[in-house]
């Protein structure tokens, strides 16, 4: 008997694994999460940021299923949109969404906890004067995001596994790595952490995963 | 069948979609509501100090309204039938949060002609454009649901939004040109569970 070699092996694989195309536009944004759950599972998908808002966004935007990105499109045949929509689905078909439905649950409530944050943070991200950027950041991280560390803390303290769901890594721990480590956290977040150490720790293990490292050190560089 | 306690202010808000499933469903909880005087005693014990939370045999509890309808909708049949369809309704669902965030503003104005301006505005700029989409999809999938065959929890968050006071008293146009969501939405209104919890809920303006 002839076994298949090993390249064979892995092409079959490899044909197994849904065709994905991730549409956004070439920022982290909402595609950012997306992006690194895939990197993270080592799922191949072709990440299509070469979107040029005059030139070709408006074409592609009457494609999407609402008009807007980023849209998962799935081998070709159908699509799905919302960003947390689509990070949650590609979390839970690779693994990376929690052992059971009140673990899920988990991950989707840390998630949507993230959402608010980015939200809160949206207006800052996009000033362009440094001084009042400077101004609204540090009134968000007071009036929102230390009041919501120190609840994290505790939870992740509480939970044990270094982790903030069950005893892995979930697109949760990923949600938080990619929200303080976008750009402007990167350049004025730099004591956001101090009360939360074991947040910190866990976003540096994300950091550390090398499927992640290796994504970020090749990654287009934007502004947010 | 677990034992459900509901946190929420004595508002529809946030906490509705969560009431409208159990209901729906027909699952019995304690839907907990209360006044604005007593949420700082309440605030400490909540994990992000914040409602909607659903605490979940005395034991348990999950913050964040989207993520506890989900579970709800998921543990009571109304999630959809497979990944993909459990995705498309969190789809849909993601953009009625959408819509939800964008008449904030009007929902909360004072001034009935200013409240009035903005919600033609957010009727003209976001919900339009949006509900020419969703008709469409609507259509196609066919059935006269959002996702599938049946009810979703998806079905129940257009109801919501679409029948909260704000769009009961200004809306009255808005679904001229979509007929099919107009139906579903009375479909879902005429169901015998939410039609008896709606008859005696609390009126609240928001």
């Amino acid at each position: 008997m002839v076994f298949p070699s090993r390249p064979v092996k892995l092409l079959r694989e490899s044909l197994k694994m849904p065709g994905y195309k991730l549409y956004y536009f070439d920022v982290r944004g909402r595609g950012e999460l997306c992006r690194l759950i895939l990197h993270c599972a080592g799922v191949p998908f072709e990440d299509f940021r070469d979107i040029d808002y005059f030139k070709d966004w408006p074409t592609i935007k009457t494609r999407m299923p609402f008009g807007q990105v980023p849209v998962l499109e799935v081998d070709g045949v159908k699509m799905l949109a919302q960003s947390m929509t689509i990070a949650r689905y590609l979390a839970r078909r690779h693994g990376l969404a929690g052992q059971n439905d009140w673990e899920q649950s988990q991950a989707d409530m840390y998630c949507d906890c993230v959402y608010d944050l980015h939200n809160a943070t949206v207006d800052a991200t996009w000033e362009e004067d440094p001084v009042k950027q400077k101004d609204l950041f540090n009134k968000v991280n007071q009036d929102t995001i230390q009041p919501h560390l120190e609840k994290v803390e505790q939870h992740l303290v509480k939970n044990g596994s270094g982790h903030l769901v069950g005893q892995g890594l979930t697109w949760a721990d990923i949600a938080y790595y990619a929200y303080f480590t976008t750009p402007i956290m990167t350049r004025l977040g730099g004591e956001v952490l101090t009360k939360a150490p074991h947040l910190k720790k866990l976003i540096e293990t994300v950091g550390n995963n090398p499927n992640i490292q290796k994504y970020v050190e090749t990654r287009p560089v934007t502004s947010g």
